[in-house]
């Protein structure tokens, strides 16, 4: 017999691929509409109510106005920016934001940590009554909140002086006016920090603790190791609330409780931009400090969520 | 040294029982593996002895020592957890490292130790990626590494192996093997998979809704199955078990099933036997252990007839369905059988090879002759 080998065939290939028709334009577009139109509300609201304002402040940081409709703004250029950076109470502001944002993230990032911490240890029925009554200050409206303050601030007969027992003026002295603001702000915001760290606590796996357990790591090596770096990315969104958030935070308090004073020492940069739109009606000027703010937060902003990017460990 | 003992330990939660009073004694340097389906109550009985939940009865004691509210850290036990639970923001040399840093080794020595351990599994180049950078394969070796680092008195892990795709758990299986070999650790290793029972472990303990089933070697609890449940969870496929009467015909012992007849030899070489009563048994046969016959071997051979439903290729064997009387009936062997569907077929077996069971308890029927007969016996069936 004769023969000889030959190789097994390849698995053929087709030779003229026909593709599949496109649909028509007119039926592409129907077809990719609905997460536009679901988008559209939230889309608009935005443009009305964010960037049409800013858009507006822009314009009128150009322009030297009184907000009387009567009087015609006057255009003076770059004029508002240059008298903003020459003006010697906007460094003063400044600098206080920065130090009264400062002493904040103490009650917005190192107390509720070490707040959240204990309790995460409390279980059931105790855990719920705790959370419940650190929270409840969030619920006060700032307002009604200084309004009380007020009264147990007032010097020798208010409360807070009482059980002291020291008076002390705490709104017309310098230092007690803004550990006032600040402490009282941090007692407001306390409640809400303490839930977004627990919250972040209950994302760390439980297993990481577990294998930290049976690799003989102490109660505090586990808290300083696994537990603080995983909760790294939550640290710093409230940090980053806190830096964006507190001119905001502090403003009906400073206006309730000090306006600004003793000699502006509890002015921040938000109480200042107030003070020259709507007490000395130059909108002009506070356009150009609104928009000057705006591009500095920004920065942070866009700072400390580059951070925050690095510091978020994908689970396997 | 590493020796475990298990003294009455139960867990419950609320009116469930999750590990139901287990007596166990892990031998130092024994690989047992607790095996068994999923809600088993096997890994839950791996975390009371690691310490991470606390025992709702019963004992746990290491060399001697009652550790059952010690402590995890206190134990000297280390553990590869099933998500291996890498701490995701530490690289790899750390993540090895952590137990001898926590327990605050000088740096130069933790570094030392650490790339001992890569050099043993093969991590080397690995140490400064971090978990997330790692295939499933390295997170795993990553995690025995931890785990080894510190020659802690004994391994527990629970399912290391079912992340893996089914080629790198074969070659894990065989490191492990050697692992096992070279640091002589007693390893207690909870798994759901049989091969990895089988081959890896030195004693299986078998655990079904919280309690033990069958305790012994890899050979005897698949030879001799000491129930239905084990039986029918180890084999693939598993054990054929159908129900039959096990009667006394003219002083043999016979199996009868719709489509079964079994003459079963205890006490050869005769075989004719008194006294034994009918009852309603589980008649069981491997599929590997049945042959086709043409029916004309010799009289009383076991042989169940039935029809051939469908045949599975396996690539070297071939498995065929058949229903035998009500019930199907798996035949495996070298392909090919030769067999299509619809055809009736023979099977026959050994009666060495059948294994009875109680209708009503499930466990094993075991020959005993009685005391009174001289005759050597041998256990069967």
């Amino acid at each position: 017999m004769t023969g000889t080998f030959v190789e097994v065939a390849a698995v053929p290939r087709p030779r003229a691929v026909v593709t599949a028709q496109r649909p028509a334009l007119a039926r592409r577009a129907v077809r990719a509409l609905p997460p536009y139109l679901f988008l559209l509300p939230a889309v608009g609201a935005l443009v009305v109510w964010t960037y049409r304002p800013l858009g507006a402040a822009l314009n009128l940081s150009f322009f030297s106005w009184n907000l009387l409709p009567t009087t015609p703004k006057e255009y003076v250029g770059l004029d508002n920016y240059r008298r903003l950076i020459d003006l010697p109470e906007l460094r003063n502001a400044l600098w206080l934001t920065v130090a009264m944002t400062g002493a904040l993230l103490l009650f917005t990032v190192v107390l509720p940590t070490v707040v959240a911490l204990w309790t995460s240890a409390l279980g059931g029925r105790g855990r719920a009554v705790y959370g419940a009554l650190i929270f409840a200050p969030v619920l006060v409206p700032p307002v009604a909140g200084a309004a009380l303050w007020q009264w147990m601030l007032d010097p020798r007969s208010g409360a807070v002086d009482r059980v002291l027992g020291h008076p002390i003026n705490w709104i017309h002295e310098v230092r007690p006016a803004q550990i006032a603001i600040v402490v009282i702000t941090g007692w407001h915001l306390l409640g809400f920090a303490v839930l977004v760290v627990a919250a972040g606590l209950s994302g760390i796996d439980d297993e990481y603790r577990a294998a930290a357990l049976l690799d003989r790591a102490s109660r505090w090596q586990i808290t300083r190791w696994i537990v603080l770096p995983l909760l790294s990315p939550t640290l710093v969104f409230l940090a980053l609330m806190t830096i964006l958030m507190s001119g905001q935070l502090t403003f009906p308090l400073i206006d309730t409780l000090t306006q600004g004073g003793p000699d502006s020492q509890t002015t921040n940069v938000y109480y200042l931009l107030w003070e020259y739109g709507f007490q000395n009606f130059d909108t002009g000027f506070a356009s150009a400090a609104g928009l000057l703010f705006f591009a500095a937060f920004g920065l942070v902003a866009l700072a400390l969520i580059r951070l925050s990017d690095r510091l978020t460990f994908h689970d396997s | 040294m590493g020796r475990i003992e298990l003294d009455g330990l139960t867990r419950k939660y609320g009116d469930v029982v999750a590990v139901d009073g287990i007596d166990l004694d892990i031998a130092d340097g024994e690989f047992l593996v607790l095996l068994g389906p999923s809600g088993c109550g096997k890994s839950t009985l791996l975390r009371l002895v690691a310490g991470l939940i606390p025992p709702t009865g019963g004992r746990v004691l290491l060399d001697g020592e009652d550790i059952t509210h010690a402590a995890p850290a206190r134990r000297d036990l280390a553990m590869v957890f099933q998500s291996y639970a890498l701490y995701p923001h530490l690289t790899v040399a750390r993540n090895i490292g952590f137990p001898l840093r926590a327990a605050r080794l000088p740096r130069a020595q933790v570094r030392r130790r650490v790339a001992e351990v890569a050099d043993l599994l093969e991590l080397g180049a690995l140490l400064d990626r971090r978990p997330r950078e790692l295939s499933g394969g390295q997170r795993q070796r990553v995690a025995v590494g931890r785990a080894i680092i510190r020659d802690p008195r004994a391994f527990l892990m629970d399912e290391p192996l079912s992340n893996l795709d089914a080629r790198l758990r074969q070659s894990t299986r065989a490191q492990f093997r050697t692992l096992h070999e070279r640091l002589g650790t007693t390893v207690l290793y909870v798994t759901h998979d049989q091969v990895e029972a089988l081959s890896l472990a030195t004693r299986i303990a078998m655990l079904d809704g919280g309690r033990l089933e069958q305790v012994g070697t890899p050979t005897e609890i698949f030879d001799q199955p000491a129930s239905v449940f084990v039986a029918g969870f180890l084999g693939s496929p598993p054990m054929n078990l159908l129900p039959a009467r096990l009667e006394n015909l003219d002083g043999r012992v016979r199996v009868r099933a719709d489509g079964i007849e079994a003459d079963l030899r205890p006490g050869e070489p005769d075989g004719s036997v008194e006294g034994v009563e009918a009852r309603d048994v589980v008649f069981g046969v491997r599929p590997e252990h049945l042959r086709l016959t043409d029916g004309t071997g010799r009289a009383g051979t076991p042989v169940l007839r039935g029809v051939v439903r469908a045949v599975e290729n396996l690539g070297a064997e071939e498995v065929a369905q058949c229903a035998v009387g009500g019930e199907t009936v798996q035949f495996r062997g070298a392909r090919p059988l030769g067999l299509a569907p619809g055809q009736p077929v023979q099977l026959a077996t050994a009666p060495d090879h059948i294994h009875l069971f109680d209708r009503g308890s499930g466990r094993r029927l075991v020959w005993r002759p009685h005391p009174a007969r001289t005759a050597p016996a041998t256990p069967r069936a």
